[in-house]
């Protein structure tokens, strides 16, 4: 097995106690240890591309939104240029917030402490009192702006890094963007962000919900054994274990740690049982059921966006749930209506670290900026339904992961494992026309391994 | 789009309490049977008595809670952003609600104990007849699991209250939280 530099915290475990690759187990104490914590801090969130947000939120030159990488704040801006930065919303001068809103429009940010301004892309344009050089004789105003992150946009998504020389973007998002494509650059104006982030705050470590966002499937059939109950998945509440909704399909995973469920909406939803593509071509296969967040108008918008094999992928077995390492979670679902439409819901979630016994929740929900105002406005109605802070589906997890915190505090109960030993291996089903690691049948523990070992390969890093 | 830029006052994101001018004062007949309405409200929903509830709510019911967002400068009272909500919710979707809690809910099975405090309420006529503006403020401690510390939620509740066969029946709901970033871990409960 690959050898690599690591670590030993105080009390003599190692990285290798903690996330043990030999038996596929995860020691429970990762989830409470606050030096492990810190080292996470530097080595996963300082290190790796992070989500902030939309650039759909920032539209006008000057809009801001402030935001967190780890627990560092920052100012997501677009500058005159049409240019989106990222600057670490700590003033210079004295370590003061330079930006004391949440969001809002300025072509200059002043510390409202001694008044250093800085403009949008971070540059610093002075101190008061100009002619008294209150910024100091030691350092040009060019070495005085804004500590700035690098910042890709993708499908309009705004991802940061503080690894100014490290892996490229297109190297982070590795097999996953042929399949990312499908959800987030697939028509002519892209996605939209439909408000700011819903927010809240869970007591637990950020790695309960992170670790589930490596497609963890299985837990649906238990935890949300409600959406079996309430008839929108497929079985009864008899017969969910038998019938399994859901669990079928193909995961796809890579070893930097992201991951996708593609599902088949026949085999998933009680609505779409009857639904047969055998022999349809993609085009009425379209027609017959457009993939979550795509109105029929949008359908001709797809050919010009994606490739002939995405669209196919995405009209037959789209990619509906799974995550990016280190802490996103995808969920861009067909969300049956009790008004008998379903135009779907799309939400993006960040699961930001507050501390070794908190995260913040951050609930991002998209439309398709072209779709009809009337599915943007079911989509938002939707998206809240379902997910984050009062939705159906995720009020089950909010309750659940801060008893494993709980429990993870537990001196015997902290070297409990967690436990990832129900693996499929990868296979590549006849056809598949996307690359990267696949799991198809069952969705088993392979993906949310592999979130692990990005984990491990990252924490392995000094 | 969400623009966060808007120069105007923009009177959707503005607090704006009452609109009505026709207050029914304190201590009158309509403003105490109001009262009482929202007492036994909150003891239906913190008794869990989701079915009494639903009875005093009308079909053409809108429950909706905004987000709430920090602004500074001229934008700093424009903090209710009415594009994004924790609650998004009609009479159908109260229905799946109510009907969720009573199978397999885990957020709330086993159940939170609540405790609904109710204050600040003022009251004003609407244009409709037997239509009432109400105002409230809303405090919910909340008690989950053996945990000592409780999770709690203050907010501003702006309602239409219609009087239908004698009993007043819950039309419009807007919730203003107080939190830009929530301290309570779900909304399985109702505000």
């Amino acid at each position: 097995m690959l050898q690599k530099a690591t670590f030993t915290l105080s009390d003599g475990a190692t990285l290798d106690d903690l996330v043990k690759r030999d038996s596929y187990e995860v020691a429970l104490r990762v989830m409470s240890d606050e030096e492990l914590y810190k080292l996470e801090m530097e080595r996963v969130f300082a290190k790796t591309w992070l989500l902030l947000g939309h650039d759909t939120e920032i539209p006008n030159a000057g809009d801001f939104v402030v935001r967190d990488m780890g627990e560092d704040q920052v100012i997501v801006t677009r500058d005159r240029n049409n240019e989106i930065h990222v600057s670490l919303n700590v003033c210079p001068h004295r370590g003061m917030k330079v930006c004391t809103a949440e969001a809002g429009n300025a072509h200059a940010h002043r510390c409202i402490y001694h008044g250093w301004a800085f403009r949008p892309d971070g540059s610093f344009i002075g101190a008061p009192v100009e002619k008294e050089q209150m910024h100091g004789n030691l350092l040009t105003k060019d070495k005085l702006g804004l500590k700035k992150a690098r910042v890709e946009v993708y499908g309009g998504l705004i991802f940061a890094t503080w690894n100014i020389d490290g892996p490229s973007f297109d190297d982070y998002l590795g097999d996953m963007k042929y399949y990312l494509d499908q959800l987030f650059c697939r028509t002519d104006s892209g996605l939209e962000l439909l408000g700011p982030p819903q927010r809240f705050i869970l007591p637990c470590n950020w790695k309960i919900p992170g670790e589930q966002s490596g497609s963890d499937g299985f837990h649906t059939l238990t935890l949300h054994r409600s959406l079996m109950e309430g008839g929108v998945m497929g079985g009864t509440p008899e017969s969910i274990y038998d019938n399994a909704p859901g669990m079928y399909g193909v995961d796809v995973s890579c070893e930097q740690g992201h991951s996708l469920r593609c599902l088949e909406a026949a085999q998933t939803f009680k609505m779409f049982s009857d639904i047969s593509f055998e022999g349809k071509s993609v085009e009425e296969r379209l027609q017959m059921l457009p993939p979550p967040g795509i109105t029929k108008e949008l359908i001709p918008q797809l050919f010009n966006n994606l490739s002939p094999d995405q669209v196919e992928q995405l009209a037959t077995i789209p990619p509906q749930v799974g995550g990016l390492f280190p802490n996103i979670l995808v969920a861009f679902i067909f969300a049956p209506r009790t008004d008998g439409g379903s135009s779907g819901a799309l939400a993006l979630h960040t699961y930001v670290p507050r501390g070794p016994d908190k995260v913040e929740f951050v609930n991002f929900i998209f439309a398709e900026k072209d779709a009809p105002e009337q599915v943007k406005r079911d989509m938002l109605q939707n998206s809240i339904q379902q997910t984050g802070t009062s939705g159906v589906i995720e009020q089950d997890d909010a309750d659940t992961w801060p008893q494993i915190m709980r429990n993870a505090r537990g001196v015997v109960s902290k070297d409990i494992t967690l436990k990832y030993q129900a693996l499929h291996g990868h296979e590549r089903p006849e056809g598949w026309k996307g690359g990267g690691l696949l799991y198809p049948g069952f969705t088993k523990d392979d993906t949310q391994w592999n979130w692990w070992m990005a984990y491990y390969n990252l924490m392995a890093e000094a | 789009m969400v623009n966060y830029a808007t120069a105007a006052v923009d009177k959707a994101s503005v607090m704006r309490g009452l609109v009505s001018k026709n207050r029914v004062p304190l201590g009158s007949e309509i403003y105490n049977r109001i009262l009482e309405t929202l007492y036994d409200e909150a003891a239906a929903l913190d008794e869990r008595r989701f079915d009494d509830w639903l009875a005093m709510l009308e079909e053409d019911l809108i429950y909706t809670a905004p987000v709430r967002l920090t602004r500074n400068g001229p934008n700093k009272d424009r903090d209710v952003m009415r594009t994004m909500m924790h609650f998004d919710d009609n009479y159908q979707s109260i229905l799946m609600r109510t009907g969720r809690l009573s199978k397999s809910a885990w957020a709330e099975d086993p159940p939170s104990r609540t405790r609904r405090f109710v204050t600040n309420t003022r009251v004003a006529e609407c244009e409709a007849a037997g239509e009432y503006e109400v105002s409230s403020y809303l405090y919910v401690e909340r008690s989950r699991f053996d945990v000592a510390h409780n999770e709690t939620i203050s907010a501003e509740r702006r309602d239409i209250w219609r009087l239908v066969g004698g009993a007043y029946k819950l039309a419009r709901r807007e919730i203003i939280v107080d939190q830009s970033t929530l301290g309570m871990s779900n909304l399985a409960i109702f505000l």
